[in-house]
């Protein structure tokens, strides 16, 4: 065997182990472990080249991101649940040490007080901005926390009113298997129709194993937010659950007082879920907390990460705090150590796979704490009025955009209501497909967006887009769009 | 103690940051970008309806970026981790995390990627995702992996949902999945969160599960076993081929939990112990950082008749041109928003051509040998400990408390004494079906002369420490021992 970097033990390491142990070669190891099954051969890998040293395997990776469109000449206006905001430099050089990125999920607190510590900044910064009592350790993305937030309800939901009765003892839990009657079957879970469809179809792969019916709720056609009518239309006995998106995927703000009044005005009372993507806008709107949510669970990856090509991401998990013990993921909290100093650790584990198993309220064991670090270290230096500032800064551009793009005549306005950072056009041009508009304007290093419909697009802006990309951004969508035959 | 490496160590105090706040001071350089003078000045109520307008600010810290520097570089000082000792967690496989690989997913127009780029402009990361697939493919004997599930118990679920999904299709109602006692706990959580019921198999004298103790657990219900291989005793799983068997002839499926592959990368192909579908842990076997808790990847591969029920989207390729497709017949439905963690998924590639064919097979045999090393030294230091005394481990191992006991050390004693001496404690209490387990997986990449140390550390703890100080310890953290009871009775969960 010749020297590999990675590996610290010497041949002749090799060679005293397996004296140490008694036995010749790596074949006789092997079959004294695994028995009659064959051993391969690595080098007949077919798949896998010979080792590529670290000076080649930059290179080939470099020739790969320059192939890439360009990060700082490629303009992006597209969201659809992951925006493009400015990272500090600071994050990148605080999370390169390696005792963030290089240790496990936190089980001995005595020696991992530092992501602890920075998990509860976490957990506290998030719930100020959310409003909501008590936000957990991360989820993966938005999609997976809407899912989980889902199951929680549908507990929560059983609990509150049960004819059913769980055997003596036991939690409501996420599973009935066939020989139970399925208490969730005549369970209704109304989703409106501005939550993220790829959201949804994740909700849909997670709630369809417990019987629960999911409904649309359907949005009014000129605003853009959830049709209060529909809603009251769709709400019957069975309703565990309203998911409302704020703003919507469609960018619009949703009238979360008037939906929270008809939704917890409803007897038996369903519990309010509220989702979104861009939490960004809390620095401006009003946060779900405000208006009585029982449950947040949406995206934060626009607080200090990265858009990955769409992961990792950071799934945001908050509620009221009489139903803590019901949340999925893991939670930290503030306690003493033996010297009567502050100290951190997970609380409540037994609501987790590790204690619970079975009946534990989720499967969820890593998550995405370093992304929530990130994300601690981000709302960190944006400080109250930075944070305040920047939202205000990204619903400005977008309304700037948004009246420079009518403004060219080409697009008309998609809804009316209220947005944010993001918004609905509609291409007026009929020989202009939102396709080709879309892969036009990319050719030209821009990302106009997001198709929504054949002749629909979702545009979105941050602080990331000066005024002069927005001016780009309509004089190549006039180029397009007018010379189209 | 001068031959270990926890000596002693100045520790900066740090209050949380909202207590160093100064009113009207932020961290943030918030970037100019061309608004003109009026529209500086305007406010939200300019442009949303007033009643939307949040009134109170975020009760967030007021502290500059110096502040914010210092603050967290000091907490980071008070996490243990794999580039600075030793981190022996069982079935976590803490191996080394290549610098190079953090460097490459850091490239500017990788990690700013949008997912919704048009595919044309992306073809160079979906090539990625598509060969990834390939090298996975070979290097299990399985026909398709997936990347949408985000961690190891996201990839539990979507594989158990594909056997759901998959019996639905055959029409056949079967609810159980058996799952040996030594099982990781997301085994029966993501059974359960799958609509199945777990029903727990015993694990037998030898530290594997008897194909003859499956018989009596079979039943037209049985829909899989879900077997962890090697298991979390660091067992190879000897009946493995006649489990298979015997499950297969029942007309079940056999899942394997692949977080423990690191015991057969680039030797033994998954395939031949005649399994359906596995997940693979990449911020595991494929030396992707743990975070401090994550991201990671669970990526799951299948045998040729599951590929149509995966998750979409998926990396297709065809006449040249690499697609994200969604057209797979029984699709379990989609379990992430976009394509996969692209982040981690990178650095995982990057790190299978580092090693390239020639290195590939040294991971697993070295992990091996020094887990017997451990098992071997450590079965005389910890006498009547080793409950396999006599059987070869793979890449981990398990003791139970038995001799520190009777030196009158408790495992968790034990855990908080190894602090001190500078090494990250093994899992502990853990597999449950081992009294005070003790489990220790040192990895490819750890010295001989590292374990020495560590080993030393124990025999100190074993045969020199008293029960006093064990109550102690740790003692050199930043911290002491920390009182998780009152932590759960009074749940303080923000500022």
């Amino acid at each position: 065997m010749h020297n590999f970097h990675y590996f610290p033990t010497s041949e002749s390491d090799i060679k005293r182990l397996y004296s140490i142990l008694n036995i010749k070669s790596k074949k006789e190891l092997f079959q004294k472990i695994i028995g009659d099954i064959p051993l391969i051969d690595a080098n007949n890998l077919k798949m896998l080249s010979g080792g590529i040293d670290e000076l080649s395997l930059f290179s080939y990776f470099y020739d790969v991101a320059l192939s890439l469109p360009d990060k700082n000449k490629f303009s992006i206006f597209a969201g659809g649940g992951v925006y493009n905001h400015f990272v500090p430099a600071v994050i990148d050089s605080l999370i390169s040490r390696s005792e963030f990125y290089t240790p496990y999920t936190p089980y001995q607190p005595e020696v991992s007080q530092g992501t602890l510590f920075a998990l509860f900044e976490f957990q506290s910064m998030m719930a100020e901005i959310l409003g909501m009592d008590v936000v957990n350790a991360s989820m993966y993305d938005g999609a997976e926390s809407l899912a989980e937030a889902i199951l929680m309800s549908l507990r929560l939901y059983l609990n509150a009113n049960s004819d059913y009765s769980p055997r003596q003892g036991q939690q409501v839990q996420n599973n009935y298997s066939s020989d139970e009657i399925n208490p969730h079957s005549n369970h209704l879970i109304l989703v409106s129709e501005g939550v993220n469809p790829n959201y949804l179809s994740v909700v849909k792969s997670f709630v369809n194993n417990i019987k629960a019916k999911i409904k649309i709720v359907k949005l009014n056609k000129k605003t853009g937010q959830t049709n209060l009518n529909d809603l009251k239309l769709k709400l019957s006995a069975g309703v565990s659950t309203v998911v409302i998106q704020q703003p919507n995927y469609f960018g619009i703000i949703e009238d979360l007082e008037e939906l929270e009044e008809v939704i917890h005005g409803f007897n038996p009372m369903p519990f309010f879920v509220v989702s979104g993507a861009e939490p960004f806008s809390f620095g401006v709107i009003n946060p779900p907390g405000y208006h009585n949510a029982d449950i947040f669970a949406g995206e934060g990856n626009s607080f200090g990460n990265y858009m990955n090509f769409g992961g990792p991401l950071l799934g945001i998990f908050g509620a009221k705090s009489e139903y803590i013990r019901q949340m999925p993921g893991r939670i930290v909290g503030k306690t003493k150590d033996a010297k009567n100093k502050d100290a951190y650790t997970f609380i409540l584990a037994t609501r987790e796979q590790h204690i619970r198993r079975g009946a534990a309220t989720s499967n969820i064991c890593t998550n995405n704490s370093l992304n929530a670090v990130r994300a601690a270290i981000y709302l960190s230096l944006c400080s109250k009025l930075g944070f305040k500032e920047l939202s205000l800064l990204n619903l400005k551009l977008a309304h700037i955009l948004h009246e420079k793009l009518l403004k060219t005549g080409l697009f008309e306005e998609w809804f009316s209501g209220d947005f944010f950072n993001e918004f609905t056009l509609r291409i007026k041009n009929k020989k202009v497909s939102a396709v080709q508009f879309i892969n036009g304007m990319a050719d030209r290093g821009i990302l106009a967006g997001i198709q929504i419909a054949e002749d629909g697009i979702l545009v979105s802006a941050t602080e990331s887009n000066s005024t002069c990309d927005i001016e780009r951004y309509a004089e190549n969508a006039k180029d397009i769009i007018k010379t189209a035959v | 103690m001068g031959n270990f490496p926890g000596i002693s160590g100045l520790f900066f105090d740090e209050d949380l940051l909202i207590r160093q706040s100064s009113k009207g001071v932020y961290g943030i350089s918030i970037p100019d970008c061309g608004l003109k003078d009026f529209e500086l000045k305007k406010t939200s109520a300019d442009y949303i309806n007033k009643k939307f307008a949040r009134k109170n600010d975020p009760g967030l810290p007021e502290v500059s970026e110096p502040t914010v520097v210092r603050h967290f570089i000091r907490l980071s000082s008070w996490n243990m981790c794999v580039d600075s000792t030793f981190y022996p967690l069982g079935s976590c496989t803490m191996k080394y995390n290549p610098k190079i690989n953090e460097l490459i997913s850091s490239l500017g127009n990788i990690k700013g990627l949008h997912p919704l780029t048009p595919i044309h402009l992306v073809q160079p990361a979906l090539k990625i995702i598509y060969d990834f697939n390939l090298i996975l493919c070979e290097l299990t004997g399985l026909d398709e992996f997936s990347f949408s599930p985000q961690a190891g118990a996201a990839g539990e679920f979507t594989g158990l949902k594909v056997i759901k999904k998959y019996f639905d299709i055959r029409g056949e109602k079967r609810h159980i999945i058996l799952i040996p006692d030594s099982a990781h706990g997301t085994n029966p959580a993501s059974s359960a969160l799958t609509g199945f019921t777990p029903v727990e198999i015993k694990t037998g004298a030898n530290g594997y599960i008897e194909a003859k103790d499956i018989e009596r657990h079979l039943s037209k219900d049985v829909a899989a076993i879900m077997i962890t291989n090697p298991n979390t005793l660091g067992i190879f799983e000897s009946d493995i081929k006649k489990i298979s068997e015997i499950i297969h002839k029942n007309g079940s499926l056999v899942y394997m939990d692949g977080a423990n592959f690191n015991a057969f990368i680039g030797n033994v192909k998954v395939l031949d112990m005649d399994i359906d579908l596995i997940q693979l842990n990449l911020h595991k076997t494929f030396s992707t950082p743990h975070g401090g808790g994550g991201p990671g990847s669970g990526a799951v591969g299948v045998r040729g008749f599951l590929k149509d029920y995966l998750p979409i989207p998926y990396v297709s390729f065809n006449e040249g041109i690499y697609n994200i497709s969604e057209d797979k017949k029984y699709t379990i439905g989609r379990i992430a928003p976009f394509l996969c963690n692209f982040g981690v998924l990178l650095k995982a590639y990057a790190y299978l051509l580092s090693l390239g064919k020639d290195n590939i097979a040294s991971v697993s045999e070295i992990a091996i040998l020094n887990a017997n090393y451990v098992k071997k030294r450590l079965g005389k230091i910890l006498d009547g400990a080793d409950p396999f005394e006599d059987r070869l481990c793979m890449h981990e191992c398990v003791f139970t408390d038995k001799a520190i006991e009777d030196h009158g050390i408790s495992t968790i004693e034990f855990a908080k004494l190894l602090i001190d001496y500078g090494f990250h404690p093994p899992t502990v209490y853990f597999p449950k079906n081992i009294h005070g387990a003790i489990m220790i997986e040192p990895t490819e990449t750890e010295s001989i002369k590292t374990i020495n140390e560590f080993l030393k550390a124990i025999c100190k703890i074993r045969f020199k420490t008293k029960k006093s100080a064990a109550l102690k310890s740790p003692r050199k953290t930043k911290v002491k021992r920390v009182n998780e009871v009152l932590a759960n009775k009074y749940p303080v969960f923000k500022y």
